[in-house]
C-alpha cells in the first residue's frame, strides 16, 4: 500500500499539482515569480555556490533526461564501455559540484545576517529537499555503480508506464531503499516546485536569445486602432490568399484531371491486352448468365410444360434444383413410394435459397438463418424463425411418348398411377397451367 | 522616418544648489519601502567625486552601455545573447550593497522607552536591512562637498584623461572647485537596459519615451543593472525584482511635474517633448566620440518642420504633444542655443536628459575678485578654470572640449549682455563682439536670460497630455499606495517563498 503510494499516488500527486500550480501562479501571481537572487545582499561566497550549483545541475539534468526520453539511443551509447565510464565521471563530478555548490549556498544563509532577513521557510525546505537529492544521487551512483546503463531497463520503463497511465511498479518495489528514496525525492521537488523559489525553473528566459534589443510600447488609441485596422488587412489578405489558394489549388487538381483524360485520349495505348482480354471474358459471362436467364424466362412464357429431371435421377437424400415458372428455385425429390415431391426452395423466412442436402430426420436447411425444413411436409422446425411450410410445387409424369401418366395438383391431390416398370422412361415436368392455378 | 516622441529633460547646474530636496521628494513618495531603501531614483553628487553607487562611471567594472565593435556594431558591453544566460546565475559586473551603502535608521524608541538611568539614552544607528547595530561608513551622498578630498575627488573616473600634473592642480587647496550633479534615469532613446533584460520585462514608451520595467514580467535576472551605465536601476532585495526611475509617470499622466521637478528649490529642472527620429539613432550612436554629441543633435527633429509633424501623426502622436513639442524649453536649450549637453554620451545610450554646464567654477578664479572680468582675459579665464574643461568635456560632450567650450562662452555672453544692461558697466561694442565670438545674438541671449533667470513653471514645464498606463498606481492616492509599491502593482513590498 505504502508503495503504491510513494511510486504510482505521489507522481500523479506531485505532476497535477506542479502543472495546476504553476498555471496558477503564472495567471495570478506574476509579481510574486522570481529569481530571488541575493547576490545583491552577497556576493562573494555566492560565486562559489550558485555557479557550480546551477552548471553541475544543468549537466545532472541533461544526463536523466536523455536516459528517459531516448532510452534506445542512450542504451546503444552506453554499450560502449568508453562512454559508459565517461558518462559515470561527468555525472560523479557534476553531482560533487552541485554537493559543493549546495553547501556554500547552505553556508552562506546560515551565516549572513542580511541573507537571513531575506529567508524564508521556502527556503530551507527547498535547501534540504535538495540536499538530499543531490546526496542520495551519489549514494546511487557509488553504490550500484553503471547507472547510467541499468536504468534504462529499470527506471525508465517504470516512468514511461507512468507516462502513458498503465503504472508498473513491479521494478522499483525490489529496488534498494536508496534508489527508492532517490525516485521518491524526485517527485517531492515536483510537487514543491510551484510554491518555492524553484518556480524560476519554469521561466528561463530562452526567448532573449531570438529578440530584438529594443521593445517599445505604444499605448495610445490611434496607435492601438492603427494596430487593429493593419491586424484587420492582414487578416482579410490571408482570407483573400486562402481563399485564392483554395480555388487555384481545385483548379488545378480539374485541369490535371482533363490534361490527364485529354492525354490519355490522345496519347495512351489504353489497357495492356491481357487485362483487356480478362476485362472482356468477365462481361461476356455476366452477358452469358442474363442470357441463360432470359431464355429460362422465354421457356417458360412459352411453353406449357418445363422438363425437371427423368424421375429416375431423383431421390430422397439430395434434391435437384429447378426454376419454376415464376423464376424462382424449386427443389425435386423422390419420396420412398417413388412418387415426386417438388417443393419450393425459397425459405419463407427472408426468401434465402434454401440446401438441398436431406438430413437424417428428413429436413433440409436454410443456411440464412438456421430454419430446418421437413420435406414431406413443408413445415419448418420449432422455434424456426421461419413460420410457414414451403410452397409445394405441382408436377405432371410423363412417359416416353409424351403420355401424361400422372400429375399432383398445387394442394397435393394425385391422379393416375406410376409403374415401376416403365419407370426408366419416365420424365417430370412442371406445369403451367397447375402453376397458374396454384 | 519614424518619429516618436520624449519627455526629456534639461538640468541647469549652474542653478544647482546641491540642497538634496529632489532626492527626498523621491524617496518620500517613491522608495520609501522595504527592499528600497538604498535606492535612490534621483541623488545629488558632487563632482569632481566618485559618486553613487561608487565609481558608477568606471565601466571597466560595472561593464554598462554598449561598446562599438570594430566601428561597425552596437554591442552590449555586459554581454552576449548566450553570454547572458550564463550570466543569470552569477553576474560579475553587478554592483553589490557595499558598492551602495547600507541603509540605516536610527532607534527612536530607545528615546522614550529606554529605564531611567544616569546617562541620556541614545538613538543608535541601526541597520534598515538586518535591523542590528551598525556602525555607518557610506551613504549615498558621503562624499557631498567633499571634493578635494584624497578619498573621494580624487578616485573620480573622469580624471583619466588629465595628466598627473593636471591632477595634482586640482587638489590645491586655493583651486578646489566643484559642482552638483543631480541625476535621475535618463530614459534613454537607445537604452541599454532594455537590450540586456533576458525576461523582456523593461520597455520605451512608444508616445512619450518613459522606460519602465514591468514588475511581472520581471525576474530579477539582474542584467540590466549592469547594462546601465549610469547605475540607475536597483535591485530590490526583498521582492526580488529591479526598479528604477519611472519619471513620476502616474504624476505626468495626471498634468503634475515630476516630484523631483516639482520640488527642486533652484528651479534648476526644465521638461519638455522632444521629437527624434528612431531610425537614425543607431547610425547616430555609431560614429566617434568627438562627435556623438553633434549626432544626437541630428537624431533630434524641429517640431514646426510639416513632413517631420506628418510622420509623428502616422505614428499615433497626438496634435497637442506635437504642440507641447514646438513650446519644449528642452528643444530650445538643446538644439536652438546648445546649451544643454547630454551626460557621458559615450555610453551611446543616447541620454535624453541633459545638463547646462555649469559657469561658476569655471569662472570663478583664484584673486582679490570673485569673477575675472578684465576685458582681455575675457575668454582666456576659460583655460584657466579652476575645474578643467577637459574635465567638463568628459561628463558631457565625450571628450570634445570645442562643445563644452562654445556652451559655456555662449552663457559668459549672455551675462556680459545682462551686465552691460543692468549695470552698465560694460562697453556695447566690446559686448557686441563678445556675443559674436560666443554665436549668439541679443535677441537669443535676451530669451536665453528669459528662461534662464525667471521662468515661470508653466515656462519650466511644458506637460504633454500622456495616455496613462494601465497600473493601478496612476488612480491611487499617493497616501493610500504609500508601503506599497505604487507602480504597476499595489501588492505589499514583500518577499515571495
Amino acid at each position: 500500500m505504502l508503495e503504491l503510494f510513494a511510486f504510482v499516488g505521489l507522481p500523479y500527486a506531485a505532476i497535477l499539482i506542479c502543472v495546476a500550480g504553476t498555471v496558477w501562479r503564472f495567471r495570478n501571481d506574476q509579481y510574486g515569480i522570481s529569481s530571488l537572487s541575493s547576490q545583491f545582499l552577497e556576493g562573494k561566497k555566492l560565486l562559489w555556490g550558485s555557479a557550480p550549483w546551477h552548471i553541475g545541475i544543468l549537466i545532472i539534468f541533461l544526463g536523466h533526461f536523455i536516459a528517459f526520453l531516448m532510452p534506445g539511443v542512450w542504451q546503444r551509447l552506453m554499450a560502449v564501455p568508453l562512454l559508459l565510464a565517461l558518462a559515470e565521471m561527468t555525472g560523479i563530478a557534476a553531482t560533487v559540484m552541485c554537493l559543493l555548490g549546495l553547501i556554500v549556498l547552505f553556508y552562506r544563509r546560515l551565516t549572513s545576517a542580511r541573507l537571513q532577513k531575506s529567508t524564508h521557510i521556502g527556503d530551507f525546505i527547498v535547501t534540504a529537499l535538495l540536499l538530499a537529492q543531490v546526496g542520495l544521487g551519489l549514494m546511487v551512483a557509488g553504490g550500484y555503480r553503471w547507472g547510467a546503463s541499468w536504468s534504462t531497463g529499470t527506471l525508465t520503463p517504470y516512468i514511461w508506464s507512468l507516462i502513458t497511465f498503465s503504472p508498473e511498479i513491479s521494478v522499483i518495489r525490489d529496488m534498494p531503499i536508496v534508489i527508492q528514496a532517490h525516485v521518491v525525492g524526485a517527485w517531492l521537488i515536483l510537487l514543491v516546485l510551484p510554491f518555492t523559489r524553484l518556480i524560476h525553473m519554469v521561466s528561463v528566459p530562452l526567448q532573449y536569445l531570438f529578440r530584438s534589443p529594443q521593445k517599445v510600447v505604444w499605448n495610445n488609441p490611434r496607435r492601438n486602432n492603427q494596430a487593429v485596422a493593419a491586424r484587420v488587412t492582414q487578416e482579410s489578405r490571408r482570407h483573400f490568399l486562402k481563399a485564392a489558394f483554395g480555388l487555384s489549388a481545385a483548379g488545378l487538381l480539374l485541369s490535371v484531371g482533363v490534361l490527364d483524360k485529354l492525354g490519355r485520349f490522345f496519347q495512351m495505348p489504353g489497357l495492356h491486352h491481357d487485362e483487356e482480354a480478362n476485362l472482356l471474358e468477365t462481361r461476356l459471362r455476366r452477358l452469358q448468365l442474363t442470357a441463360e436467364e432470359k431464355e429460362l424466362e422465354l421457356e417458360r412464357l412459352r411453353s406449357d410444360y418445363i422438363y425437371v429431371a427423368k424421375l429416375a435421377e431423383l431421390n430422397g437424400t439430395v434434391g435437384k434444383y429447378f426454376i419454376d415458372y415464376s423464376m424462382r428455385p424449386g427443389l425435386a425429390f423422390r419420396a420412398e413410394d417413388g412418387w415426386p415431391m417438388l417443393l419450393s426452395a425459397k425459405c419463407t423466412h427472408l426468401g434465402c435459397t434454401v440446401g438441398n442436402q436431406v438430413d437424417a430426420s428428413g429436413r433440409i436447411l436454410c443456411p440464412c438463418h438456421v430454419s430446418y425444413f421437413d420435406i414431406k411436409t413443408g413445415m419448418p422446425n420449432e422455434g424456426a424463425p421461419a413460420k410457414a411450410p414451403l410452397d409445394r410445387i405441382a408436377w405432371v409424369v410423363r412417359d416416353e411418348q409424351g403420355n401424361e401418366v400422372a400429375t399432383e395438383s398445387p394442394r397435393g391431390s394425385r391422379t393416375g398411377r406410376l409403374d415401376p416398370t416403365l419407370a426408366e422412361g419416365y420424365s417430370l415436368f412442371i406445369v403451367r397451367s397447375l402453376s397458374a392455378e396454384a | 522616418m519614424d518619429i516618436r516622441a520624449q519627455v526629456s529633460m534639461v538640468f541647469h547646474l549652474d542653478k544647482c544648489i546641491g540642497c538634496h530636496t529632489c532626492s527626498v521628494a523621491c524617496k518620500n513618495v517613491w522608495t520609501d519601502r522595504s527592499g528600497a531603501e538604498y535606492m535612490w531614483w534621483n541623488n545629488v553628487e558632487t563632482k569632481p567625486g566618485t559618486g553613487f553607487p561608487h565609481r558608477w562611471e568606471d565601466q571597466d567594472r560595472y561593464k554598462g552601455g554598449w561598446k562599438l565593435n570594430g566601428g561597425k556594431n552596437l554591442q552590449l558591453k555586459s554581454q552576449s545573447k548566450l553570454g547572458g544566460l550564463l550570466k543569470l546565475f552569477y553576474n560579475p559586473n553587478q554592483p553589490g550593497l557595499e558598492d551602495y551603502y547600507e541603509p540605516w535608521t536610527y532607534e527612536y524608541e530607545n528615546l522614550f522607552d529606554a529605564p531611567e538611568g544616569d546617562d541620556q539614552p541614545t538613538a543608535k544607528p541601526i541597520s534598515q536591512i538586518t535591523g542590528e547595530e551598525m556602525k555607518i561608513e557610506r551613504g549615498p551622498n558621503w562624499d557631498d562637498d567633499l571634493s578635494g578630498s584624497p578619498l573621494y575627488a580624487a578616485n573620480d573616473v573622469n580624471y583619466d584623461q588629465l595628466t598627473p600634473e593636471e591632477r595634482q592642480q586640482l587638489f590645491e587647496i586655493q583651486r578646489v572647485a566643484f559642482m552638483y550633479l543631480p541625476r535621475i534615469c535618463n530614459h534613454c532613446a537607445n537604452p541599454s537596459c532594455v537590450a540586456s533584460c533576458p525576461s523582456g520585462a523593461l520597455y520605451k514608451r512608444g508616445e512619450d519615451g518613459i522606460v519602465l520595467i514591468n514588475q511581472d514580467v520581471c525576474r530579477g535576472w539582474r542584467a540590466c543593472i549592469s547594462a546601465c551605465p549610469y547605475k540607475k536601476i536597483y535591485y530590490n532585495w526583498v521582492t526580488g525584482k529591479s526598479e528604477k526611475c519611472i519619471l513620476c509617470y502616474p504624476r505626468l499622466e495626471t498634468g503634475q511635474a515630476p516630484a523631483c521637478f516639482h520640488s527642486c528649490v533652484g528651479r534648476i529642472r526644465y521638461l519638455g517633448v522632444l521629437l527624434y527620429d528612431a531610425d537614425r539613432i543607431e547610425s547616430a550612436m555609431k560614429t566617434a566620440d568627438p562627435l556623438l554629441v553633434e549626432a544626437q543633435r541630428d537624431v533630434i527633429c524641429d517640431p514646426n518642420d510639416e513632413t517631420v509633424i506628418a510622420s509623428a501623426r502616422a505614428n499615433g502622436i497626438s496634435d497637442e504633444m506635437i504642440e507641447s513639442a514646438r513650446k519644449s524649453p528642452v528643444y530650445k536649450y538643446v538644439v536652438q542655443w546648445k546649451l544643454a549637453l547630454p551626460l557621458h554620451i559615450e555610453y551611446r545610450t543616447m541620454p535624453m536628459l541633459f545638463y547646462v554646464p555649469p559657469l561658476l567654477p569655471v569662472m570663478g578664479k583664484d584673486g582679490d575678485q570673485p569673477y575675472d572680468h578684465a576685458e582681455d582675459s575675457f575668454f582666456t579665464s576659460l583655460d584657466k578654470s579652476r575645474l578643467s574643461i577637459k574635465y567638463m568635456a568628459r561628463l558631457f560632450s565625450a571628450g570634445n572640449e570645442a562643445i563644452v567650450t562654445a556652451s559655456l562662452k555662449k552663457l559668459m555672453a549672455v551675462r556680459y549682455y545682462k551686465r552691460m544692461q543692468e549695470v552698465g558697466d560694460l562697453q556695447d561694442d566690446r559686448v557686441r563682439r563678445i556675443m559674436r565670438e560666443a554665436g549668439t545674438t541679443p535677441e537669443e541671449a535676451e530669451e536665453i536670460y528669459l528662461l534662464t533667470a525667471v521662468p515661470t513653471v508653466h515656462k519650466r514645464y511644458v506637460l504633454p497630455p500622456l495616455q496613462r498606463e494601465e497600473a493601478i498606481g496612476s488612480m491611487c492616492d499617493v497616501q493610500d499606495c504609500k508601503g506599497s509599491c505604487g507602480f504597476g502593482t499595489t501588492s505589499g513590498a514583500e518577499r515571495n517563498v
